[in-house]
């Protein structure tokens, strides 16, 4: 379909088609499809960490962006702050906190394994770099979260290696 | 109504003044409504009267003229009094077989019972309307979609994305059968900065899309719940026509 005709189209297309276009509309159809994962959680990881999360308040901005800063620590994505050997713990609740509102959020156009991934990631760094504990969840509740965020299939081997580290420091006597 | 509009409007000048206390606004929503569904209305009659085939565009021509211009019409076709589409195709059969029942007095070609007689195409000739109409109002959205878009340019050179986005993800899959645009070239195209990014995209164009549909809509179906209502009921009718194949 040529830029200038998509009027026209309209008028060449089945009941079908013109059903599908009807349904575009529908915010609570998926954005994406799950062959997409992939990539999308490759842009995630990649992506600037004062993008996504300078969606909080102004003052929250320039928080972030000092910590993002600070001591030479440049974290500019998101792959940086969970590989780092010492991220800032504010900058990891933050991303538990956008992720979780994103999977809270029934607009939200991120697929729900992304952001959840994202979500137990962000556990998982404070817990395996920081050992520190950013999650109420009870032991067996965080376990089966971060088992399930390793075993999803397009997620990278760095992080996937990050989980199941996390996942060694969760006692198994607790489950 | 605009110079512009009076020009190209399908009624004469003279028309509008026998419409005597009418709102302003109502003249200018009939001549814009009839102008745009007029396709529909064509089908719909030449598939219920092939008969009038040669003469459809004077037939519709008078029906505008002698009914819908007439001072009152539009407050007939009230949402209280069921959905605008089927007022539109009530009025226009009754016209027709109005008009076809006077020219039947004066030289009996053939007798209205007979005519009325011949009418059993006219669910088909209902639904082939439905769908027409249907087919108006997605590329009248689609049109006022791309320009708000493209005017916007100026101001928020992003929404100019947001239909090219929407065209490439969303319409040409649908129109063409193909896949959707990969993700990852999306990201090279638009620039996006994130999935929070990309997905607000979408998001905003699948909203642009809707406050369009709703407004088209509107426009004929009256206020907020009708236009809701009529949304719903096209939905319906081209779901229904698609699983029957």
């Amino acid at each position: 379909m040529s830029e200038p005709d998509s009027s026209a189209a309209v008028f060449k297309s089945s009941a079908k088609r013109l059903a599908a276009l009807m349904e575009t509309g529908s915010e609570h159809a998926r954005l994406w499809g799950p062959d997409e994962l992939a990539a999308i959680f490759r842009h995630q990881m990649s992506a600037p960490v004062l993008v996504d999360l300078g969606g909080f308040d102004p003052g929250t901005a320039v928080r972030l962006k000092t910590l993002s800063e600070a001591q030479g620590l440049l974290l500019k994505s998101f792959s940086d702050l969970f590989h780092h050997p010492s991220p800032p713990i504010e900058l990891l609740k933050l991303t538990k906190e956008f992720a979780k509102a994103n999977m809270d959020h029934p607009e939200s156009g991120l697929p729900t394994d992304i952001v959840s991934v994202l979500y137990y990631t962000s556990i998982a760094a404070a817990l395996v770099r920081l050992d520190t504990r950013i999650s109420q969840l009870k032991d067996a509740d965080l376990r089966r979260g971060l088992l399930w965020a390793k075993d999803q299939a397009w997620i990278d081997e760095e992080t996937k290696a990050l989980l199941l580290k996390a996942i060694e420091k969760i006692p198994q006597a607790n489950n | 109504m605009s110079s512009e509009q009076q020009a190209s409007s399908i009624f004469p000048r003279t028309d509008w003044a026998e419409l005597g206390k009418a709102a302003e606004g109502d003249e200018a929503r009939l001549d814009r409504l009839i102008r745009l569904y007029w396709a529909p209305l064509k089908i719909f009659l030449v598939a219920t009267f092939p008969m009038l085939r040669d003469e459809a565009e004077v037939v519709l021509q008078e029906f505008a003229e002698d009914k819908i211009l007439k001072k009152g019409w539009l407050q007939r076709a009230d949402r209280s009094r069921g959905q605008f589409r089927h007022f539109l195709k009530t009025s226009l059969r009754n016209f027709v077989l109005d008009r076809l029942n006077r020219a039947d007095v004066k030289h009996a070609p053939v007798s209205l019972e007979l005519l009325e007689a011949e009418l059993p195409g006219e669910e088909a000739a209902s639904e082939e309307f439905d769908l027409t109409w249907v087919r108006t109002v997605l590329a009248e959205t689609l049109r006022r979609m791309e320009t708000d878009c493209k005017d916007s340019a100026g101001d928020q050179p992003r929404r100019s994305y947001i239909w090219e986005m929407f065209r490439i993800r969303l319409l040409v899959p649908i129109f063409d059968g193909v896949s959707p645009v990969p993700y990852e070239q999306l990201i090279e195209r638009f620039g996006l900065r994130s999935p929070t990014d990309a997905s607000n995209m979408l998001l905003s164009a699948k909203r642009i899309f809707k406050m369009h549909l709703n407004n088209v809509i509107k426009e004929y179906a009256g206020q907020d719940a009708a236009t809701a209502m009529e949304v719903q009921a096209l939905e319906d009718l081209v779901s229904r026509i698609a699983k029957r194949g």
